[in-house]
């Protein structure tokens, strides 16, 4: 069968179109069009799924339009290998999922709010899609803009805070990813003048020949950028804040998508491109990653805001992107790769449900709240101890397959060998991280079991509903990916497997020509 | 039955379904109440027939199973995997094993879930969450054949999960119980420090053997190749990748997992409170089933406790002989002294899964594996009984309540008194065989365990008739109207009586009672049934060691005989003079006792004296103290940046914009060729 080359150019259209329909059209249509379109979106990354030729190498649905050549080159280029494509779905199926999920909050200026959601659905696929420098820099950056006023107009008490917090430090984000971005191509110039280019296909081949200084210093540029997204401390702080404000909707799309920008970028430029960092400092990154977990888990332990709960426990599961690659074991990062996926639907179910509690009780405080909501509203309890149960990382659930394939894969990577010079380090941040699965069931199940255990206050008798039917289909959907990607993760593995294992490829061989190991001598 | 080896083959081909069918019926009634609601009868009625169905199933291939593997023992062991994880790394897989310790284990399970579901009908009958019992029912019997049944290591640690959850659901099933809220999520926790401890092990030994696996499936029990893990260890302790102590480490870090599941001394603090469950599932779970996992386990995954260099025993095994009888004596010096008739048993399910500990550690594999198996039922049926006990008293548990209950539930008192004698260790009921078998063993080991485990069984008799004697003997102190139970909760009461009295003729022959030895050694050895279906690598069978068997009934005799004096003659009133004495050592042992030997002050202590505490200024210290500061930075930064955005809403944007791009670039130049 033909693979239909444009299809990925739709796909980008598709939001771009529906938010400027729904801004053209009256407001009480501005919903069914976000479905609409949304659903266009999700059947549109299904038939793309669909004509992908899993375990092929490179880029399938490639597109490239030149426009400028000179001073610098300008051009689009879209493409998707199995590891994009599985973001592009993902996106598709969140977007639709946060669309349903916008009942209530999407009445106060309807038209407004969809038309921004669609817009930064574009700005996400966007990412996801291209293969050039400087267009991921704009859609990278281009989400700034949606999200800064959904979280502003839409939010909570202090969402001017908060959304000024989110566009400072994504900005800030931003200003180092151009300036990497910047420094690689003067670098480029400088080594190897006919290679220079912001292709992607193309850097991944000549960025890795840059001498190891010049890949060190336009790496921190990326790096930093991508962490601040992902987030990982030091820079995380503004998520807390973030989600607190942020309406339920975005709060799904916030951790269930935005949060991947950063760790998609980390793996398809950090790794692709500067693969000698990761040999040098991959110990570190894992370091990070570990200290990510453990620490997070620790900061949900004393929250009293179940929001902030989840909010940290997004920052903690991020954590197991950062282990994984920075083990430079194929198992790892394949599962730092299923890690983002499996989140994007568990982070997405557990806001929505947050979001069904607050928008019931007004509170997001667990001691004002009390407990005891199983009483009152069973359907929206059996649907939170499934999404806890999923966080927790409970096997034959989404969550399990990132976690086991990160622990397993990083204790038996290169870094953790006897013979690799940072092995203790490495072994011990593995340790670490795993006390994060006695931290992690802590947190969740103290959190459940303050909602909804016990005897239920007397000031909620009478006053809560249970589920409304658009919440039990949005609930099912999400329950349901999340178990299929437990019992079967091998459905998504089919697709990126190869990705993760190239990659990792990539960057190991590598390694044995700056390293050299004395076995080999 | 003359069926060709074909037709058996095929028995053993389709067992997957064993541990798939209890999940599908799992999934359908949750369905099933989410699209018919959970109150009408004929949704419920749906539920126990498919749940018990779904189980008796599972019990009757089992038995096919176990007839397969007797007539044709060369179709064993029989492994089908499939992948689940593929990676350049390596490659997960899950699977089916069918062996012998597979099946005696599935024969277990599956016969005491269809008793314990056929009881629960009566038992939660009334109560609003009958379906959704019986969908947790289900989903744990799934869980753990699976766990049974699993062909590798990372399997294991999959189910071993997914038991635990269904447990925790399980005992927290009455949620708006504020006891049960926490019970449950205190044996969820503490498992997970057990499977933390597990999981560090099972990556330290993945990491040392990695370089074996070389392509095979990882991790596998059984492989015809040379591929499992005994071979591997083999392999690498011959390639020098693991010597003997290192193997020492990484068993006694796995041991973590066990000791939680099967509530060992220190992890086993969950284990009375998840009593706040519903009865039938602490006779399921928390005594016949889930908790001896951890046994399972260890017998599965035997290698690893070895020695590496293949001399038998090894520190792993001491190791696991140490704790079980610190478990086993620990938990019946507490028994002793409650109250409560689940916590009883509760304790004594501990105590017991010491002892089976003790078996596979001091190298009695089959003795160990034995007691399981007859511990199995006898304890079932206790705990159904308690169940019994409790429904008709209408939910009192207070054994100081109860009295008498002998005239008014007489089939209930008969099972209580079955499953007391036989855990006792009277001889000729089940419990003693393998108590002796276990007990021997262990003083071959060292004398000083096999007293241990002597003393605890005389402490065994006593605390079980204490509890008989105020349940059922001398008079009501209640004020309940105490009833026996319907046809449907007595009927699975005796039939686990059965195997309570004789299962344990299955380990024995009739001919080494004619060798006995009475000089301290054991007694000419003969096979029995039990010791060649189970064993590990080839069948050891023990004589009787005489001395040790006397003394071992001595103290239990003297356990019920001093039972039976303070609690129905009347003539012994130590317990009185224990409550009057003003003796601070008196007093404090028996409130050491009483109050469980603190661990729980300790640990709750621990929790919200120190290490909650110390999260909190750790937090604050990183979060407020040094993140701050630069947020703080930030917002000076952000209030400065406000009024420069306040231009950008002016319509300057493109300057505001221009000029930090502008920045950004000259930086960059500027750091280009400064470096």
């Amino acid at each position: 069968m033909d693979q239909p080359q444009s299809i990925l150019t739709a796909i980008l259209l598709t939001p771009l179109i529906g938010s400027v329909a729904i801004a053209l059209m009256p407001p009480e249509w501005a919903r069914k069009l976000a479905i609409a379109f949304s659903a266009a979106m999700l059947a549109l990354s299904a038939f793309a799924t669909q004509s992908f030729k899993p375990g092929t190498a490179g880029y399938q649905f490639e597109q490239i339009v030149t426009w400028i050549t000179s001073p610098f080159p300008v051009q689009y280029h879209v493409g998707v290998d199995g590891f994009s494509l599985c973001l592009v779905v993902l996106t598709a199926f969140v977007t639709l999922m946060a669309v349903l999920a916008s009942e209530s909050i999407g009445d106060n200026r309807p038209k407004l709010f969809y038309s921004f959601v669609m817009l930064l659905t574009l700005s996400i696929l966007g990412v996801f899609v291209s293969l050039d420098l400087l267009q991921f820099f704009i859609m990278y950056e281009l989400e700034l803009v949606p999200m800064y006023f959904l979280i502003a107009i839409w939010g909570g008490p202090r969402r001017d805070y908060a959304a000024m917090k989110f566009l400072l430090y994504t900005f800030f984000g931003g200003v180092l990813m151009l300036g990497g971005l910047l420094y690689l191509y003067f670098a480029l110039t400088v080594d190897n003048p006919a290679m220079v280019t912001f292709d992607m296909v193309k850097l991944a081949q000549v960025a890795p020949l840059l001498p190891k200084s010049a890949q060190l210093i336009a790496f921190l540029g990326f790096f930093l950028a991508f962490i601040i997204k992902l987030p990982s401390f030091p820079f995380h702080t503004w998520l807390p804040d973030a989600h607190v404000e942020a309406p339920t909707p975005i709060s799904m799309i916030l951790a269930g998508l935005l949060l991947k920008m950063g760790s998609y970028g980390l793996v398809r430029i950090c790794m692709d491109f500067f693969p000698t960092v990761f040999i040098d400092y991959g110990h570190w990154i894992m370091a990070l990653g570990a200290f990510n977990i453990v620490w997070a888990a620790m900061a949900c332990l004393v929250q009293t805001d179940m929001k902030r709960i989840i909010a940290f426990s997004s920052v903690s599961h991020m954590g197991f992107v950062l282990l994984g690659i920075g083990s430079l074991s194929a198992a790892a990062v394949n599962g730092a790769i299923f890690q983002m996926i499996s989140h994007g639907v568990i982070s997405a179910a557990l806001f929505f449900l947050v979001g069904c509690v607050y928008e019931r009780t007004h509170t997001r405080d667990i001691h004002e709240i009390g407990g005891g909501l199983a009483k009152e509203m069973p359907y929206v309890f059996y649907m939170w101890m499934f999404a806890v149960m999923a966080n927790l990382g409970l096997p034959g659930l989404a969550g399990f397959v990132a976690e086991a394939a990160v622990f397993y894969g990083a204790y038996t990577s290169p870094m953790a060998l006897t013979t690799a010079p940072h092995h203790a380090m490495v072994q011990t941040a593995i340790v670490i991280a795993c006390t994060g699965v006695i931290l992690t069931a802590g947190y969740m199940l103290w959190l459940f079991k303050r909602l909804f255990f016990g005897e239920l206050l007397a000031k909620w008798q009478g006053h809560l509903s249970d589920a409304r039917s658009t919440e039990k289909v949005v609930g099912w959907a999400l329950c349901l990916s999340i178990l299929i990607l437990g019992i079967y993760p091998m459905l998504l593995i089919n697709q990126y497997g190869n990705v993760a294992d190239a990659v990792t490829r990539g960057v190991v061989s590598k390694m044995s020509i700056s390293q050299k190991p004395e076995t080999q001598l | 039955m003359d069926q060709s080896i074909d037709y058996w083959r095929q028995v053993i081909e389709l067992s997957p379904w064993i541990v798939a069918t209890p999940f599908l019926v799992g999934f359908g009634i949750i369905l099933l109440n989410t699209l018919v609601g959970s109150s009408t009868k004929l949704v419920k009625t749906l539920s126990m027939v498919a749940s018990v169905g779904g189980v008796l199933y599972g019990f009757i291939h089992s038995l096919l199973l176990f007839q397969a593997l007797v007539k044709h023992p060369e179709l064993v062991p029989w492994v089908k995997n499939i992948p689940y994880f593929t990676s350049a790394s390596f490659t997960f897989t899950v699977g089916v094993l069918i062996d012998n310790l597979a099946v005696f284990m599935m024969l277990v399970v599956t016969s005491v879930s269809l008793l314990v579901q056929i009881y629960t009908h009566g038992y939660m009958r009334e109560d609003p969450g009958y379906s959704r019992f019986y969908c947790y029912l289900s989903l744990f019997t799934g869980s753990m054949l699976g766990l049974v049944v699993a062909t590798n290591l990372f399997q294991s640690f999959i189910f071993w999960e997914l038991v635990g959850v269904c447990s925790y659901f399980l005992i927290g099933f009455w949620w708006n119980k504020e006891s049960a809220a926490q019970a449950c999520m205190k044996a969820f926790v503490i498992n997970r420090v057990g499977d933390f401890g597990f999981l560090v092990g099972i990556l330290w030994f993945f990491a040392v053997t990695y370089s074996v696996w070389s392509g095979h499936p990882v991790l596998q029990f059984f492989d015809k190749d040379g591929y499992d893990v005994a071979g591997v260890i083999q392999k690498a302790y011959l390639a020098k990748n693991l010597d003997v102590q290192t193997l020492w480490f990484i068993s006694m870090v796995m041991f973590m997992g066990p000791m939680a599941k099967s509530a060992q001394f220190m992890l086993h603090t969950w284990l009375p409170d998840a009593m706040e469950g519903p009865t039938p599932i602490s006779a399921l779970i928390h005594a016949a089933t889930m908790v001896a996992a951890g046994i399972y386990l260890v017998a599965r995954a035997y290698p690893i406790w070895q020695s590496a260099d293949g001399t038998p025993g090894g520190m792993g095994l001491t190791f696991v002989a140490i704790i079980g009888a610190a478990t086993a004596f620990m938990a019946a010096t507490i028994a002793m002294s409650q109250y409560d008739i689940k916590r009883v048993l509760a304790w004594s399910t501990v105590s017991q899964l010491g002892y089976m500990f003790v078996g596979l550690g001091a190298g009695a594999y089959t003795g160990g594996l034995f007691h399981l198996f007859n511990h199995a039922f006898f304890k079932a049926m206790l705990f159904l009984c308690s169940g019994a006990v409790i429904h008709g008293l209408a939910g009192e548990q207070d054994i100081r309540k109860m009295g008498g209950l002998k005239k008014s539930m007489p089939i209930t008192a008969i099972c209580f008194l079955i499953g007391t004698i036989s855990i006792s260790g009277c001889p000729g009921f089940s419990g003693f065989f393998s108590k002796d078998e276990i007990i021997g063993a262990a003083t071959a080991m060292d004398p000083m365990l096999g007293g241990v485990m002597i003393l605890t069984a005389g402490l065994t008799a006593f605390y079980m008739f204490r509890v008989y004697f105020m349940t059922f003997e001398g008079a009501y102190r209640g004020n309940a109207h105490p009833h026996e139970s319907p046809l449907v909760m007595t009927a699975p009461l005796m039939v686990l009586a059965v195997p309570s009295i004789l299962s344990g003729y299955l380990g024995f022959n009739f001919a080494s009672l004619g060798a006995i030895s009475f000089t301290g050694e054991h007694g000419k050895a003969f096979s029995n049934w039990f010791g060649s279906f189970i064993y590990f690598k080839q069948p050891v069978f023990e004589g009787i060691n005489g001395t040790v068997m006397l003394s071992s009934i001595g103290f239990a005799a003297a356990g019920f005989l001093v039972a039976y004096l303070m609690y129905v003659a009347g003539s012994l009133k130590w317990n009185q003079a224990i409550a009057e004495s003003k003796s601070p050592l008196v007093q404090g042992i028996y409130q050491f006792s009483f109050n469980k030997w603190y661990f729980d002050n300790l640990y709750m202590g621990l929790i919200q004296k120190v290490i909650l505490p110390g999260f909190q200024a750790f937090w604050k210290l990183i979060d407020i103290l040094i993140v701050d500061n630069i947020v703080n930075g930030a917002g000076i930064v952000a209030r400065g940046m406000g009024e420069g955005l306040r231009y950008a809403q002016n319509g300057r944007g493109q300057y505001y914009a221009l000029v930090i791009f502008g920045w950004v670039a000259g930086l960059t130049v500027l750091v280009f060729f400064l470096r």
